[in-house]
């Protein structure tokens, strides 16, 4: 543990060693967050709601996802490069160390563009998601599991690329659970609802954990901790089988 | 060859003499041709840009058609008309470099755009030529896929004749937007870094240019502004053709917006390169 804690603060040091760069960077990723708002508040203005979902359930929504999104993003920010990793040989200096591969390449990198995710995040929870303390300890709860979800469906799908040599899935992954995660999960019907609870878990990441801030029920706990897990297992078979596959072996060597 | 100590003002090569605009044209089809031809070759990528326009398309012509109903309308669109607006809009942002702003930035800052000064054709003239040429090679990809699958979401295209100028309007919208991105990024001759432009950029086509949502969402004032704007002629006009209404007439506005967005971004590059220096060799 206190490898992994000395890793992060490293990855904290590098991130803000200039000061000036890294709350540009967080003025910028809030300032695009803030457009998304701006489009729900004129969606909203012209479309009192859609299939139940109206502009505070909205924002709790993208509340959570902005959260959780960033704290994967940012501070697990290798999570999803995983294929750039093993292309470029980078893995191999994980493997020579006294961890965990996977734990150290998680923690190894903050990419500060996105931590203004998770300041918009908690900012946009506190001002429009009529926080109590019920509804505070679900959304910290609701993005904690959404984040490990987050993760592990990135680390699964990069893992990919062990097997296949080819880095796309990884990207389109990542873009395609984003973007399903930031709609209503509703506007959806019949198998593309079925898939954003199953294949692609974007339901999981966002609308679920709004709706158990919202109205809280052991149904839906238990269902997005169960995703949670097989993906947690997927993920860790994933990287495990394809780190014995990995032969790539120092950048170097490729002249 | 060792660097300089201080920088150094980059010669520009003087145009070619006998180069009339017609002989230009004529050979910036030639880069623009070659890129094009690239972009459809390099299958993977081209599958990539494919299945993330279907993404984005599907989702929110998803909450478009969830808002009209089965029967109903949102400003004046149906929900079949609200299923082509968002294909068509997203056709026409989708098909270019999301972080182009980044990559032009980034070879005027690093120096690497010196390079490109020694050529008898301008920088800027060239660079055009080649991402308009990528776009449009990409975008007949998303128009074939995207045509498909609004079809199959939502029936055929409201209007045939609208469904034509809205190709002629994509087109023009694509080249408008390169353009408008050159002229955005001419900003590293100064700045150096516009690292975080293209984001604020981007999220300005989504609104203003219509990409997200139909201008006539927006309330009175902001719609007006984003009319005029050319951001309008980036998204909205195509999609608002294909969703069979608008008339010609947004053509010849996408075409007064791209005469003055060229003539910017050749007229900012041309600023830009005489206080151009570069250190190294």
């Amino acid at each position: 543990m206190s490898q992994t804690l000395a890793v992060v603060r490293a990855a904290f040091t590098d991130a803000t060693a200039r000061p000036a760069a890294f709350w540009t960077q967080v003025g910028a990723m809030v300032a695009n967050d803030l457009a998304m708002i701006a489009f729900w508040i004129l969606f909203f203005h012209q479309v009192r709601s859609v299939r139940g979902w109206d502009a505070d359930r909205v924002f709790l929504l993208f509340a959570i996802l902005a959260t959780a999104a960033g704290i994967v993003l940012g501070f697990l920010s290798n999570a999803r490069r995983i294929p750039e990793l093993v292309e470029t040989g980078s893995l191999d200096e994980a493997l020579s160390l006294p961890m965990s591969p996977l734990r150290y390449l998680l923690v190894r990198r903050v990419d500060t563009v996105n931590v203004g995710d998770v300041v918009f995040g908690v900012v946009l929870f506190l001002v429009t998601g009529h926080p109590t303390p019920q509804r505070a300890a679900l959304f910290v709860g609701g993005v904690v599991v959404a984040a490990t979800l987050l993760t592990a469906f990135l680390v699964t799908l990069g893992s990919v690329v062990f097997f296949t040599g080819r880095g796309e899935p990884g990207a389109l992954g990542m873009h395609a659970i984003l973007l399903l995660a930031g709609y209503p999960v509703d506007i959806f019907t019949g198998a593309a609802k079925g898939l954003l609870y199953t294949v692609v878990p974007a339901a999981f990441v966002a609308a679920v954990p709004a709706r158990i801030v919202d109205a809280p029920s052991w149904r839906d706990v238990a269902l997005m901790l169960l995703a949670t897990a097989v993906f947690v297992v997927l993920a860790r078979t994933a990287f495990g089988l394809g780190l014995r596959r990995y032969t790539s072996g120092s950048a170097w060597g490729r002249g | 060859m060792s660097a300089p100590a201080r920088g150094a003002a980059v010669p520009v090569a003087p145009p070619a003499p006998g180069l009339t605009p017609l002989l230009v044209l004529r050979r910036l089809a030639v880069p623009a041709a070659t890129a094009s031809r690239r972009v459809l070759a390099d299958r993977g990528g081209l599958v990539t840009s494919v299945v993330f326009f279907l993404l984005v398309s599907v989702v929110l012509s998803a909450l478009w058609r969830a808002a009209a109903g089965p029967s109903g309308t949102v400003v004046g669109y149906t929900a079949a008309e609200l299923t082509w607006y968002a294909f068509a809009a997203e056709a026409a942002v989708c098909t270019i470099d999301l972080r182009l702003i980044e990559r032009i930035g980034e070879d005027i800052s690093s120096g690497s755009v010196a390079v490109e000064m020694l050529r008898p054709l301008p920088v800027v003239a060239v660079r055009l030529a080649v991402e308009s040429g990528r776009a449009l090679g990409r975008l007949v990809a998303l128009v074939v896929v995207g045509s498909g699958a609004a079809w199959l979401l939502a029936g055929p295209p409201p209007d045939a004749l609208h469904g034509l100028l809205a190709l002629v309007s994509l087109a023009l919208g694509v080249v408008v937007n390169v353009a408008a991105q050159h002229v955005v990024a001419s900003a590293a001759f100064r700045l150096r870094d516009v690292r975080a432009t293209w984001f604020l950029y981007q999220k300005t086509v989504f609104i203003l240019g219509g990409m997200l949502l139909p201008l006539e969402v927006l309330p009175g004032a902001l719609r007006t502004l984003a009319l005029w704007c050319p951001f309008m002629a980036m998204a909205y006009a195509p999609a608002r053709l294909a969703t069979g209404q608008g008339t010609a007439l947004l053509l010849l506005v996408q075409a007064g917006w791209l005469v003055v967005l060229v003539a910017a971004a050749a007229f900012v590059f041309a600023r830009g390169q005489r206080r151009l220096e570069v250190v190294g060799g």
